[in-house]
């Protein structure tokens, strides 16, 4: 079985609206993408493609950029891949056309996001599984707030304790 | 289909990560995490980690077995 998020020939990521694929072979390391979108095309950075760092405009407007086949974009709901314009250069559609309608939709594997609040406490994002004192909870691409000052009295979440606390993360 | 709300929920669900409180102690994440800590400039993705939640640890946001004391 592929494992999710790889395809033949290479990785794709998604942020639920539109799915980007990447092939590595195909790079001619024009460097459009992370001159354009570090944010979101860090080659520094593991998965380098971190699809919630700018919005889906803009990671569209740098996938076009790419004068190769590396990137190219799709969205997930299938219906609007059926009218895009010329203009759209790296819609798979005109730099991957072998991927239209291969039905090859199931979700990528998007990591769960942790921030570390300055001050404040981690909020975790995305779709994971959570133990606390005895109890498992599945939370589904949803976000929550853990205390990390030690004075919430929801532990535990964060109930706004830490700024009564003065709670300082040096 | 696409537009029946509940199925395209289910298909959505993936665990990526397990959270897990440990009393009195850290909070253990596993699976597939992206830690972003600003003051501290870390981007990580390790496999494993253990975060403070006591407060008290000098080598934040890591727990560094302080809140034992
Ligand atoms: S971090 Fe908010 S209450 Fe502890
Ligand atoms: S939880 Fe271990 S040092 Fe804070």
């Amino acid at each position: 079985m592929d494992k999710a998020g790889s395809f033949s020939g290479g990785r794709r990521y998604t942020n639920g609206e539109i799915t980007v694929y990447w092939k590595p072979d195909a790079c001619v390391h024009a460097s459009h993408c992370y001159r354009e979108l570090i944010d979101v095309f860090d080659p520094g950075r593991r998965p380098w493609v971190d699809m919630y760092g700018a919005s889906t405009g803009q990671i569209i407007e740098t996938v076009n950029m790419c004068p190769t086949e590396a990137l190219a974009w799709k969205w997930n709901e299938e219906e609007k891949n059926k009218t895009i314009d010329a203009d759209q250069t790296n819609h798979i559609n005109f730099r991957r056309p072998e991927l239209m309608g291969s039905g090859d939709d199931t979700p990528e594997e998007k990591p769960a996001t942790v921030k570390v609040m300055p001050d404040g406490p981690l909020v975790i994002s995305g779709s994971f599984t959570m133990h606390y004192s005895g109890n498992k909870k599945e939370v589904n691409d949803s976000i929550i707030s853990l205390c990390r000052c030690g004075s919430s009295n929801h532990m535990p979440f964060c109930d706004g304790a830490h700024r009564k606390v003065e709670f300082n993360d040096k | 289909m696409i537009n029946d709300p509940a199925m395209e929920d289910k298909k959505e669900f993936k665990s990526q990560a397990t959270i897990e409180i440990i009393d009195n102690g850290p909070i253990k994440i596993t699976g597939r995490i992206l830690i972003r800590d600003s003051k501290r400039d870390i981007t990580d993705n390790p496999e494993e980690v253990y975060l403070c939640r006591c407060g008290r640890s000098q080598n934040k946001p890591y727990c560094d077995e302080s809140h034992k004391k």
